[in-house]
């Protein structure tokens, strides 16, 4: 199924949309010239959080008004990946600064921990919890690493198979695991020894992007260059895997709801792409434009939210209620 | 007068395209890194092409590479990449190649981006 939501700019714009058991609005919001929402995350408040990229910046966006603004991270910023943090504060992995940064939304302070001097550029890339509270973040240059919240240590690895390492997710009993795009494979890390276990894909060079957790600690992976949504169970070490609807798809972003959807972006139709592992069927939704280069997603309970880092929109699918 | 203009001229690129030092522009060739390799050898499935030989290259014409639309249309209007086009290019891709998608914010400093292109002349295929 395809549906086409509407768009009308600075406003927000509602479209409904008719899903299978599920009543589903879309609304698309602009933001301000230049802000590049790379990636997105929902804030405590009801706000939302974007990296802007290019303006090295936090994006702070209220879909109450439809209002934004943004604070600026520091010098050199150029913020890749925003996450909230067990504590309620934005996390950030900000390449420009080769650090993380903390930014706190009570006051609006924003601290940075760089990464040791001898690590040079490692084009960090996006983090994730783990079950003690650990930061552990990816740098597309052949690292990972973990930053300690409490004792400010910063510890960093190189990744097996070298350069690649991209995005990183949290099971819900607090294990990590990431996957490497130009290594092709999933990893686990040993949260005591920092070392990676690999866990070779069934596909070959899939590419993978990014992966997220569902609520039963199984992982869902995209895969670029095979254009799969795959999954792999880590209790019996099976895989799964579907390819997108479409001719040529490219699966960039994935994240799994709060009801075990999984959910999708297609660079190949500029789509989203919705999956239901129960009767394994996909749903596919236009992007407001051409282009809209979704790169990741992120969500809450009742919705998901697709920052367009291509025409510098946030769209979100609410969800509702599971009938 | 004809060394003189010589002269004139040999300012002129110097002041346009400051000159780099290749051993620097290693160290920031890690900015281009993940995607990108400049060894004709590479074996790794990366997001961007090759870089061996880019400065003077026709734009989007690596076989096997599949460019933005963004990107297919600014070759048909550039043909190559002079040493001019990718200074403004690295300086801020987005700005010079709307929707391109290479998602890096470029790089600011004048002194960097001469590094990194005097480092990518020695890839020369």
């Amino acid at each position: 199924m395809r549906v086409h939501p509407c768009f009308l700019g600075a406003a927000a714009v509602l479209a409904v949309l008719a899903v299978p058991a599920t009543a589903q609005q879309v609304q698309v919001y602009q933001l301000p010239p230049g802000s590049y929402p790379h990636d997105v995350a929902p804030a405590p408040d009801g706000k939302v959080w974007y990296a802007a990229q290019k303006h090295g910046a936090i994006g702070i966006f209220d879909p109450k008004t439809g209002q934004s603004r943004e604070v600026k991270l520091g010098p050199k910023s150029a913020p890749h990946g925003v996450i909230q943090g067990p504590d309620g504060a934005a996390w950030l992995t900000d390449g420009g600064q080769n650090a993380i940064v903390r930014f706190d939304p009570k006051t609006e302070a924003i601290k940075v921990w760089k990464l040791p001097e001898d690590t040079g550029y490692t084009n960090l890339n996006t983090a994730a919890f783990d079950k003690d509270g650990v930061h552990w973040f990816t740098g597309q240059n052949g690292i990972y690493g973990r930053l300690d919240p409490k004792s400010g240590e910063v510890k960093v690895f190189k990744a097996p198979k070298g350069r690649g390492p991209y995005g990183i997710a949290s099971t819900p009993d607090g294990e990590v695991y990431y996957v490497s795009l130009a290594g092709s494979f999933l990893g686990k890390i040993d949260r005591a020894t920092g070392e990676t276990k690999v866990i070779e894909p069934p596909t070959p060079n899939q590419g993978a992007r990014r992966l997220w957790s569902d609520s039963q600690g199984r992982l869902w992976v995209s895969e670029w260059n095979s254009g799969n949504l795959s999954m792999h169970d880590p209790k019996d070490g099976s895989w799964k895997t579907w390819k997108l609807p479409g001719e040529k798809p490219r699966t960039y972003a994935v994240y799994v709801d709060e009801r075990d959807l999984v959910w999708t972006t297609d660079w190949g139709a500029d789509a989203v792409v919705s999956f239901d592992p129960k009767t394994e069927k996909f749903a596919s939704y236009p992007m407001s434009a051409k282009g809209a280069n979704v790169r990741q997603i992120l969500g809450r309970p009742g919705e998901v939210w697709f920052p367009e880092s291509g025409t510098e929109r946030l769209m979100v699918i609410r969800t509702g209620e599971t009938q | 007068m004809r060394a003189g203009l010589v002269i004139a001229a040999v300012c002129a690129a110097s002041a346009a395209h400051p000159a780099g030092d290749p051993a620097r522009g290693e160290r920031v060739f890690q900015y281009c890194y993940s995607c990108h390799s400049v060894d004709a050898a590479e074996t790794a499935t990366l997001q961007g092409p090759s870089l061996v030989g880019i400065v003077g290259r026709r734009i989007a014409a690596e076989l096997g590479v599949e460019y933005s639309p963004a990107l297919r249309a600014f070759a048909e209007k550039h043909g190559r990449w002079s040493e001019d086009l990718l200074d403004r290019y690295i300086t801020e891709p987005e700005k010079v190649v709307p929707q391109t998608t290479m998602a890096f914010p470029g790089i600011e400093e004048a002194g960097e981006r001469a590094d990194l292109l005097a480092f990518l002349k020695t890839r020369a295929r």
